[in-house]
């Protein structure tokens, strides 16, 4: 959802060349209590799932509703503004979020309660998050353990896109009404990062967070391939034919030429999270039709995936535990058959 | 039937009252009855002066007259046709009102004021020839406004407002002329002219004119008839001798009023005496 | 000002000379707000040539569609103040529009609007008519009524979605020409409407110029003030309507064209109707010029209702200076 990107966003201004970066918060003292995790970024929750501390986990901000256990967990606001009465009934012991602002993590600090900061623009500060989780929270293996997974998948992906050619992809997200420009991904970002992984070049030439461009930009970054992230499950029902209509009008465009323009609606391509591997993949295989290991299965052309409604989405689970099922796509099928490993 | 296009060829010639209204009645809605039953007769190219105290329904009665309102009861025939009959356009060629109402200051110069009394003549899009500006300037100039023809009517005092409303009258080139105490705002000079105006266009034009009049000496100077309207009704109707007569205005009025004869003219006119 | 006569050849040429103005001023906008952005190929100067075009048409329709409708209410109303919005009808397109474009449909949510518009029109008729007979004054009452309504129905919307949605509700209401997607369906409804409306109102300004002066004069002229006031109040309406479902709310083109063009030509309607079709077109498309530029400059979108706002504001202090020194010569 376009939410988590207005989280990322929030949290990623233009980069300012401090003096004193904020590296994360000093190693804490041990703390006797029994751990009680509040997290106010959805990519935390699902790291904090991943790790096995799901069930330390007491508070959530609105927009964490994966996995499937946390969404049951009690919403006490975002990293803007929270609801103070209810954290404090809930205990908590130590809050993460993913935030550049001091308002909100002062006033946790202010109820007692430890909080640290964290940075997720780009993978590397996201898996530096992860260590520090493990840290804060004395799980420091299984943090490693979670690196080491998404790192693996990642390298999987890269190997799979080697040596073949390198598109240029366009990461956009849908038109909004009243406006003539797209939110699209910038290089530097951690989605841009992803299109690397994939074998893709970003379209969009200059390092920038979410940048907006008009049509007329579109026209002369001339990207290959164009991914759409429709993500928003109450949006109206003929969203993704008014995306298709609206980029049609764009003929000289290679990817509109093509047919190369996928609108994607898993909401996990832009949460730096336990999920970039499935990120990753679903980039590759959009990307690279040719990986389809069935020829005929190739789905050239536009496709839109529906809004995943009435699926059960995967519940995730430490390692060690065998995965319940794929992830849920319309390319399911095919994505279980040329994953290697068997891991979700 | 009136004709679209111009004034009505096929009139019956002179042949009954022009100007007609036979029982009128009318009440505005959820109103008092503000005309009971009043009859009036005026013949073709006569000028015929509305008289009567505040309130008695001279200027609805005149209203009616233009069509701007509907009676309730009786019927209203110009031309001897009855007036619901008319084509909207073919009514204004015929008939011109000059209102009470004061005009709106929106920015038209006196010309344009009266440029749009040829309206009904103009066509759908309103453009202008030759003959409209004609008829406008000859408008502007029996009634002495000319000199201002170009300057914008809010620069005009009240009385010359008056005068470019009653040349707008005119350039109509209507058959009937109803003017609602068209010179309350003039000075002596311009109330005489105007009036000598009118009086010239029913005997040069065959123009028939009814007026409402406040200034009863100006119009027993002038009209052909008087019409004296009480409480809704006729109270007298007739020659200016037979209605300036004390035993008729007075009751209407409920002023005493003692009545003269001009020498020069022959025409009556009234000293109102106050009470006591 | 000399009055002249007004003829059909002095008709011809003004319209030829405002079309000309508008046309010239189109073809510099398709083509300095398309080199804005380079292109390589012939292909792609053609796209943005064709998306210039339609942004520049759509510009087009919608000023031609305000000015009408603006110099239709102040004439309606006898309210030098009056704008299309002022009658509620761009509230309830608006409305109708973004929660067709919320909940039910994005491709026909501008249908939608234009619904709402229609709606509004019954709604404010049935409020504001007394006998069947629309009076100026209880008309704008009622239309001031009606948008507070629409204006309070919107808030709540904005207060009850998604925080993301409420931005896009917010740059909707802005009023943007623009948009990521092919316009040309309702472009070429609209321009029809406007076109329609443009020949309604021609032959109505005689009309408007009578009742300007006084309803009880337009009357004995020959003009049917409750039947003009009636077909002048709904189509005015409806191209505001169609407006606003097309492009949103742009604020003051409806308000300001009028009054520029009065300043120029004076009050008659007959001229100032054909010279607010063209002239309203050739103010939005230049308006969206600028925004254009401003965009190729700083890389950011600038809503045109945002600048036609900016605008408004000096407008109306040189208005009422004017006014001021006008009345004061008189006394």
């Amino acid at each position: 959802m376009r939410c988590r990107v207005l989280h990322l966003v929030a949290g990623l201004l233009p980069v300012f060349l401090l003096a004193g970066c904020d590296k994360g918060a000093p190693p804490a003292a041990p703390d006797a209590r029994p751990l009680r995790i509040l997290s106010l970024t959805p990519n935390i929750t699902e790291i904090l799932f991943a790790m096995g501390l799901g069930d330390k986990v007491v508070g959530r901000s609105t927009y964490c509703n994966y996995p499937p256990e946390a969404a049951a967990l009690p919403a006490v606001g975002d990293t803007m503004q929270v609801g103070l009465e209810k954290i404090i009934r809930l205990e908590p012991t130590v809050a993460f979020m993913v935030t550049r602002r001091d308002d909100v993590p002062k006033r946790l600090e202010g109820l007692g309660i430890r909080t640290v900061k964290l940075q997720s623009d780009r993978m590397d500060q996201a898996l530096e998050s992860i260590r520090t989780i493990g840290r804060e929270t004395g799980r420091p293996e299984a943090a490693q353990a979670l690196i080491d997974r998404i790192e693996a998948d990642l390298a999987a992906v890269r190997r799979r896109v080697a040596g073949l050619p390198r598109p240029k992809v366009l990461f956009a997200f849908p038109m909004t009404v009243g406006s003539s420009r797209i939110m699209v991904a910038g290089r530097g970002t951690f989605v841009d990062e992803l299109l690397t992984t994939a074998g893709a070049e970003n379209a969009y030439p200059e390092k920038a967070d979410w940048p907006t461009v008009g049509p007329q930009q579109v026209i002369a970054m001339a990207p290959d391939v164009v991914i759409i992230n429709a993500t928003g499950e109450d949006a109206p029902p003929d969203r993704v034919e008014a995306i298709r209509r609206a980029w049609q009008s764009l003929t000289s465009v290679p990817a509109v030429a093509r047919g190369r323009v996928h609108i994607l609606t898993e909401t996990f391509l832009t949460i730096p999270g336990p999920r970039v591997g499935q990120a990753a993949r679903l980039l590759a295989e959009t990307i690279h039709p040719e990986l389809h290991a069935e020829a005929g299965k190739v789905s050239m052309g536009w496709h839109g995936h529906a809004p995943l409604r009435g699926q059960e989405l995967p519940s995730y689970r430490a390692p060690g535990h065998a995965p319940a099922r794929g992830h849920a796509t319309r390319q399911s099928d095919f994505a279980l058959s040329s994953r290697e490993g068997g891991r979700s | 039937m009136a004709q679209v296009g111009g004034n009505p060829v096929a009139v019956q010639a002179a042949a009954g009252p022009y100007v007609e209204g036979r029982d009128v009645e009318f009440a505005y809605p959820k109103g008092p009855r503000v005309l009971q039953g009043l009859s009036l007769r005026v013949e073709r190219g006569r000028l015929a002066c509305l008289l009567g105290p505040n309130g008695s329904g001279k200027t609805t009665l005149l209203r009616i007259f233009v069509g701007l309102l509907a009676p309730s009861k009786g019927e209203v025939r110009l031309a001897g046709i009855r007036l619901a009959d008319y084509p909207r356009g073919a009514l204004a060629r015929r008939v011109a009102y000059v209102p009470q109402e004061t005009l709106a200051a929106v920015g038209f110069t006196v010309l344009e004021t009266v440029l749009m009394g040829r309206s009904p003549h103009t066509g759908a899009l309103g453009f202008e020839s030759a003959r409209d500006w004609y008829a406008a300037r000859e408008a502007l100039r029996l009634t002495d406004a000319d000199a201002f023809a170009e300057r914008g009517l809010e620069e005009l005092s009240g009385g010359e407002r008056q005068r470019v409303i009653i040349a707008r009258a005119l350039a109509q080139e209507p058959d009937v002329m109803l003017l609602d105490e068209p010179t309350s705002f003039l000075d002596i000079r311009h109330q005489h002219a105007i009036y000598g105006l009118l009086r010239r266009l029913v005997k040069e034009r065959e123009i028939t004119v009814v007026c409402v009049s406040h200034d009863l000496n100006l119009a027993a100077a002038y009209a052909d008839d008087l019409v004296l309207v009480s409480r809704g009704r006729v109270a007298a109707a007739g020659k200016p001798d037979e209605v300036i007569r004390p035993e008729v205005l007075s009751p209407v009025y409920e002023t005493p009023v003692e009545v003269r004869r001009d020498e020069a003219t022959g025409r009556p006119y009234l000293l109102p005496r106050p009470p006591g | 000002m000399t009055p002249r006569p007004f003829t059909v050849g002095g008709y011809v040429l003004s319209i030829a000379t405002w079309l000309s103005l508008w046309f010239g001023v189109a073809v510099v906008a398709v083509v300095v707000g398309g080199r804005l952005w380079a292109w390589d190929t012939r292909l792609q100067m053609e796209n943005v040539l064709g998306l210039r075009l339609e942004w520049v048409a759509t510009a087009s329709v919608v000023g031609a569609a305000l000015a009408l409708a603006g110099l239709a209410f102040q004439a309606l109303l006898r309210n030098p103040l009056a704008e299309p919005y002022i009658l509620g009808v761009s509230g309830g397109a608006a409305l109708a529009f973004i929660l067709s474009s919320l909940f039910l449909s994005v491709t026909l949510a501008p249908v939608f609007g234009f619904v709402g518009a229609l709606a509004t029109v019954a709604i404010v008729y049935a409020i504001a008519q007394r006998r069947g007979r629309l009076e100026p004054y209880t008309l704008l009452l009622t239309g001031v009524i009606i948008n507070a309504f629409y204006g309070a129905s919107i808030m709540l919307v904005t207060a009850l979605v998604r925080p993301e949605q409420r931005g896009d509700i917010a740059v909707w209401m802005m009023g943007n020409i623009g948009a990521f997607g092919p316009q040309w369906g309702l472009v070429k409804v609209a321009g029809g409407l406007a076109a329609g409306a443009a020949i309604l109102f021609a032959l109505l300004a005689k009309g408007f110029n009578l009742v300007a002066v006084g309803e009880d004069t337009a009357g004995a002229l020959g003009v049917p003030v409750e039947r003009l006031r009636i077909v002048t109040f709904v189509v005015a309406s409806l191209v505001t309507g169609a407006s606003v479902a097309l492009v949103g709310p742009i604020g003051f083109v409806g308000l300001i064209c009028p009054h520029l063009l009065r300043m120029i030509l004076g009050p008659d309607h007959r001229r100032l109707v054909p010279a607010a079709f063209f002239f309203g077109a050739t103010f939005l498309v230049l308006a969206d010029l600028l925004a254009c530029l401003w965009e190729g400059a700083s890389d950011r979108a600038l809503p045109v209702g945002v600048l036609t706002a900016m605008c408004g504001v000096p407008f109306f202090i040189y208005l009422l200076r004017m006014r001021w020194r006008r009345s004061a010569e008189i006394r």
